[in-house]
């Protein structure tokens, strides 16, 4: 029973060791250093499927736990002894699988598309000590180890965005990312990136430290088994609210949602394994991962304070999913709608989990979540992997420099389709059924505001899914003149997103089953936590049909202008210069409010600190002090006449006061 | 274990710089690397001792009479001395292998080396020494030192920056002086633990006082706002390898002397609640501004420096908390700054060396010329900024942790805001290390500099030597957790 544990330890450590190997393999070679890295990621996703194979066992008593004491600070009321361990419960088993066979494929893809770049080895390095950093975050049973996986994630985030650091001014049509004044270098994307989050982890670390205060534990079983309790409900809401902080820094909601679009600086294999199948996830799946912890504490305490943070969650999803979605819908680039998307997605899955908090029947939400992040992997994984061909072949990162690339690359185009199918939510792909289940969960909370706006966002959704590929493989080729270069990608490259497709479809096809399997996987946490489920035929037929109608509604405009072109781009661009475009298109003004508000000032106001403060004031007064000794021996040397009568009488004068002082104040009157 | 060990650890830098001196016009060059030698031997004594600390029961007394009016000459390496002694030692040790390289066109290198061992004796003396007499003797050693070699060796307006750097350091150490006139005033004795015992009685009216003069003397030391100022020109103009001994090593002691004395001396002060809160909102500022301050400058070393004032603050937090998880964070913070901090002021040394200039801005898109430097420098930034798997993570974890658990018990809403704000500020080092790291190493590479490489070995060592380490200690930080709370939770 126990001895598959040790998987969840190998999980991550294969990967972290094949990158500390990187370097060394090297020496020996490049074919031995890229395929040694990807081996390592392959043992990753065998440690992981072997860990699945519980989830196939007849009754197993969740969670199981592994852990050794790791560091301890003697006598302290809290944190006296650290653990190190392992957590594999349904939730850790399923996002474990998603992230090293999504890893895996993306490095075979890797062989292909950054053949030839410089700093391969850096590339590898840094997309294994990811895939380890990542598993491990997933499998950690308490915070602070998961902090050196969720920091970990970061720093490989910051490296890839980065990777072209040298941020060459002539290859910007596709290095760079955004254009006009928004228009950013990998570095600077790289390092907004990492700021961002951080800036997100700070927040997490100020719930945290409240939770740890109380609770005297940062560990996930424990506070699941009651160490929660000891925090009271005055300073858990606060908590909680800090503490999500940090998902929505790493998961890019709002208010932190403005540095995934810029992300997209990277490789796109980077973008696909980061910033869309995985890292981005890590927001999430620590909200799930607090959730039943969360829940129970809700069920213990009459007061209806706490629900305040499963709505606080809730419309922050909501909120975010549909601003990323208006943003997706007037993008120029081709990885920026996606970018939007992936933040919009996510919004979705942090909806589902807030709003599983507010309902009994919090399981619908909840696996709706974690369905919805499962199948968002699989075709976003392959909507980036496709895409990364279709940059590669037009050398472009701007959806206007493509069109008409339907017939130079037929199975990029059919498995992008697809793909871009199960993110609209056709049915019957996966996505249809994940968001179904979360819009299903919405109805049913009787959160009818939250309801729409979700529903408005599938028409959104929609709508830019289809512009997108209208622009790219329809029309006119916009690359004539350089149309010897378009041609389909080696099979190294579409074999990975081939595969990601048919996954969608049979997730898709099955997908009512899946289902139900992990209703059912997830069933020991409704036993727990009292939780109930009913399936209702007639409101889940009613949802898909509505869901399906909005996917219809979306799709109409999008055909006209952009797939068949009825209607002349004239259209659009006059719509571009509407307001309204313009305030989609500069996306929302939130980044450049966040540049005048932040980044400027900061710069700003340290310049004119350093000047005007350190350097008058500060710096001014110490000069002020050692002028006023000068002006002072200036008027004290006057004594000091070099007369032998006025020495000797000052000097008489001197020991007579010496005597005094020891006469009377040292040794006392007495 | 070896006789007379501490002694040692004082005496043979002492003597090694009276061998220099004697015979340095002989030895030349070679007197860096007996220096090198003296203080290898240093770090394997130190090391030993502490690895025999969990059988001895965790504190090493040698105690030598001396004056009687004073006291005995006291030393004592327990895991708190022990751990910033080794620390301080281990720092000596790269920085000595570095000067080698790094002076080889300097005049006067014996001379140098003298002046070094006088100036790491003093430091370590500090550290171990329990009698506020000799602790007040070795804190001048560690002055006078350091002043002639910033006044000599140094760059730019030396001279006067020298004797800036005296004038500050020297009025907190008067000041500090009174405080322990005060104290032997009021117990008649100069050791920590007697003073201790007899204060312990004594109402907190007197004890506050002479506790405030002496934590100034440290809070120069450590450049805690507003008295920072004697810094940042002290460490741009300082020669290299003492800026990276200077920062890192000797105005972290001020903290480590506060977290001895006062919690050793003055529980009641250290305790009271009010005083605390007071500690904590220097804390905050002195975080705060020499983060932005970094922002502002172009001069590498300048803002290191103040990053180095923001850091203080970090150790500063960690003692206001007044919790064990809080010290045991403030003294990991000081040897994790140690290691990040002397690597990258190393680092800047590399740029005046061999790129010859410091300003950032004519630097740019290094990377490629140099990978383990650019690699060393981020590392170093995600030091100081607390990021894991650095070492600088436990640090702030711990501070942090330590500062919010105590301002719950009991519930001070004022110092919870305080918290607060110290910890989302800390987003600072972030941005001005990453943002540095940009401006030197990414970017379209300069093509002034395109036959730049890595620094040769013996100044590549060190930098990359207290990288690894601040990355073993981040993965494995049990040995220095043990170690540092065994000693601290009796102070409690």
């Amino acid at each position: 029973m126990e001895e598959l544990l040790i998987f969840g330890w190998l999980a991550w450590i294969f990967p972290l060791l094949g990158a500390l190997l990187t370097p060394l393999l090297a020496k020996v070679g490049d074919r031995v250093r890229d395929y040694g890295a990807i081996f390592f990621s392959f043992l990753s996703v065998v440690s992981t499927v072997a860990l699945a194979s519980y989830l196939f066992k007849g009754h197993v008593d969740w969670p199981l736990h592994d852990s050794f004491v790791w560091l301890s600070v003697e006598g302290s009321p809290i944190l006296n002894k650290i653990n190190a361990g392992i957590l594999v419960d349904p939730l850790s088993i399923i996002m474990s699988n998603v992230v090293s066979i999504i890893a895996f494929l993306i490095m075979v893809y890797s062989l292909g598309y950054m053949k030839g770049e410089e700093g391969l080895t850096r590339y590898w390095f840094f997309m294994n000590l990811f895939i380890g950093n990542m598993l491990l975050l997933v499998l950690s049973d308490n915070l602070i180890q998961m902090l050196f996986g969720w920091e970990g994630v970061g720093l490989c985030s910051y490296a890839l965005i980065g990777f072209y650091y040298k941020d060459s001014r002539e290859g910007w049509k596709r290095y760079w990312v955004g254009e006009g004044d928004e228009a950013y270098p990998p570095s600077h994307a790289g390092l907004k990136a990492f700021i961002m989050t951080r800036f997100g982890d700070l927040l997490l670390f100020v719930g945290a430290f409240i939770i740890l205060t109380f609770a005297g534990t940062l560990n996930f079983v424990e506070l699941q088994n009651g160490a929660i309790s000891r925090v009271p409900v005055w300073a858990l809401l606060p908590a909680i609210i800090f503490f999500f902080g940090g998902p929505i820094g790493k998961s890019a909601q709002l208010p932190l949602m403005e540095w995934l679009p810029d992300a997209m600086a990277g490789p796109t294999t980077v973008s696909a394994l980061i910033h869309a199948a995985t890292m981005v996830k890590a927001g999430v799946y620590l909200v799930a991962r607090m959730f039943p912890i969360l829940y129970a504490t809700k069920l213990a305490s009459d007061s209806s304070t706490l629900l305040l943070m499963f709505y606080f969650i809730a419309w922050v999803g909501g909120l975010t999913s549909f601003v990323a979605g208006t943003q997706a819908m007037v993008s120029r680039e081709l990885k920026k709608v996606l970018a939007y998307s992936t933040v919009s997605q996510i919004g979705y899955m942090m909806m589902a989990l807030g709003i599983a908090g507010l309902s009994v029947e919090f399981i619908t939400g909840y696996v709706g979540s974690i369905f919805h992040l499962m199948s968002h992997a699989l075709f976003k994984a392959a909507l980036f992997l496709a895409a990364g061909s279709v940059i590669h072949a037009t050398g472009s990162r701007f959806m206007y420099d493509m069109g008409g690339l339907k017939k130079y690359m037929p199975i990029t185009f059919w498995c992008m389709a697809l793909a871009s199918c199960s993110l609209a939510g056709v049915p019957i792909l996966s996505g249809f059924w994940s968001k179904d289940m979360i819009l299903e969960a919405s109805l049913s909370s009787g959160e009818y505001m939250l309801f729409l706006l979700a529903l408005s966002t599938v028409i959104v959704t929609s709508f830019y899914t289809f512009r997108m590929i209208g622009l790219v493989f329809y029309g006119e080729s916009a690359g004539e003149s350089h149309e010897h270069h378009l041609h389909e990608a080696p099979a190294i490259m579409w074999a990975p997103y081939a595969i990601l497709v048919a996954g969608t479809v049979v997730l898709g096809v099955g997908g009512y089953f899946v289902r139900d399997w992990l209703i059912g996987s997830f069933e020991y946490l409704m036993i727990s936590l009292h939780g109930e489920y009913i399936s209702n035929i007639a409101e889940e037929s009613f949802i898909a049909f509505l869901s399906t109608m909005c996917v219809a509604i979306g799709f109409v405009p999008a055909y006209i202008f952009y797939i068949k072109r009825l209607k002349s781009p004239d259209l659009s661009s006059k719509l571009f210069s509407s307001k309204l475009w313009t305030f989609l298109a500069k996306r929302w003004y939130i980044n450049k409010i966040y540049y005048n508000l932040f980044v400027y000032p900061t710069i700003a106001i340290s310049g004119w600190l350093y000047e005007n403060f350190e350097s008058k004031v500060v710096d001014g007064l110490n000069y002020y002090i050692a002028s006023l000794a000068k002006q002072f021996s200036s008027k004290i040397r006057r004594i000091q006449t070099g007369d032998f009568n006025d020495n000797l009488t000052l000097f008489l004068l001197g020991i007579f006061v010496a005597v005094i002082i020891l006469r009377f104040i040292i040794l006392g009157v007495s | 274990m070896i006789a007379f060990s501490l002694l040692q650890i004082i005496i043979v830098p002492i003597f090694m710089a009276i061998v220099i001196m004697l015979f340095g016009k002989i030895l030349g060059q070679k007197c860096g690397w007996l220096s090198f030698a003296s203080l290898l031997y240093v770090t394997c004594i130190i090391l030993d001792e502490i690895v025999n600390l969990p059988s001895i029961g965790y504190s090493l007394l040698e105690s030598y009479s001396w004056a009687p009016l004073v006291g005995n000459f006291t030393l004592l390496l327990d895991g708190v001395s022990g751990i910033i002694a080794l620390t301080i030692t281990l720092l000596s040790l790269a920085i000595s292998l570095y000067s080698i390289k790094y002076m080889e066109h300097e005049e006067s290198f014996d001379l140098y080396n003298v002046l070094y061992l006088l100036y790491y004796s003093g430091m370590v003396g500090t550290v171990l020494s329990t009698n506020l007499a000799i602790f007040f003797l070795f804190f001048e050693l560690m002055l006078i030192p350091s002043w002639i070699l910033i006044g000599v060796w140094g760059t730019g307006e030396r001279e006067k920056v020298a004797l800036k750097y005296f004038l500050f350091t020297e009025a907190g150490a008067v000041i500090m002086l009174a405080g322990i006139g005060g104290a032997y005033m009021i117990t008649g004795s100069f050791d920590l633990f007697v003073i201790a015992e007899r204060a312990a009685f004594m109402s907190k009216n007197i004890l506050y006082p002479i506790a405030v003069l002496i934590l100034i003397g440290f809070f120069v030391k450590m450049a805690i706002f507003p008295l920072h100022n004697w810094l940042p020109d002290a460490h741009a103009e300082a020669p290299t390898p003492i800026s990276a001994l200077l920062s890192p090593a000797m105005i972290g002691i001020g903290g480590y002397a506060a977290i001895r004395i006062l919690y050793t001396s003055f529980p009641t002060v250290a305790f009271d609640n009010n005083f605390t809160f007071i500690l904590t909102l220097l804390s905050v500022i002195t975080m705060a501004y020499g983060g932005i301050m970094a922002f502002a400058q172009d001069d590498i070393k300048r803002l290191l420096a103040y990053s180095s004032i923001s850091q203080m603050g970090y150790m500063l937090f960690g003692i206001a908390s007044a919790s064990i998880i809080g010290l045991t964070g403030s003294l990991i913070i000081y040897v994790s700054h140690g290691l990040s901090k002397a690597a990258l002021f190393m680092i800047s040394g590399v740029f005046m060396h061999n790129l010859k200039t410091r300003k950032i801005s004519e630097l740019g898109g290094l990377a490629p010329k140099m990978p383990l430097t650019a690699i060393s420098t981020l590392v170093s930034f995600l030091g100081l900024a607390g990021v894991p798997p650095l070492v600088g993570f436990w640090g702030e974890f711990f501070i942090f942790s330590g500062a919010m658990y105590r301002s719950f018990n009991p519930i001070d809403y004022l110092k919870l805001v305080t918290v607060i704000v110290g910890i989302l500020v800390s987003i600072l080092t972030a941005g001005y290390g990453l943002w540095t790291v940009r401006r030197i190493f990414y970017g379209e590479p300069n093509e002034k500099y395109r036959d730049v490489r890595d620094p040769e070995w013996e100044m590549l060592i060190p930098i990359v030597a207290m990288t690894v380490l601040a990355i073993i200690l981040g993965i494995y930080p049990a040995p220095l957790t043990s170690i540092l709370s065994h000693i601290i939770k009796n102070l409690f």
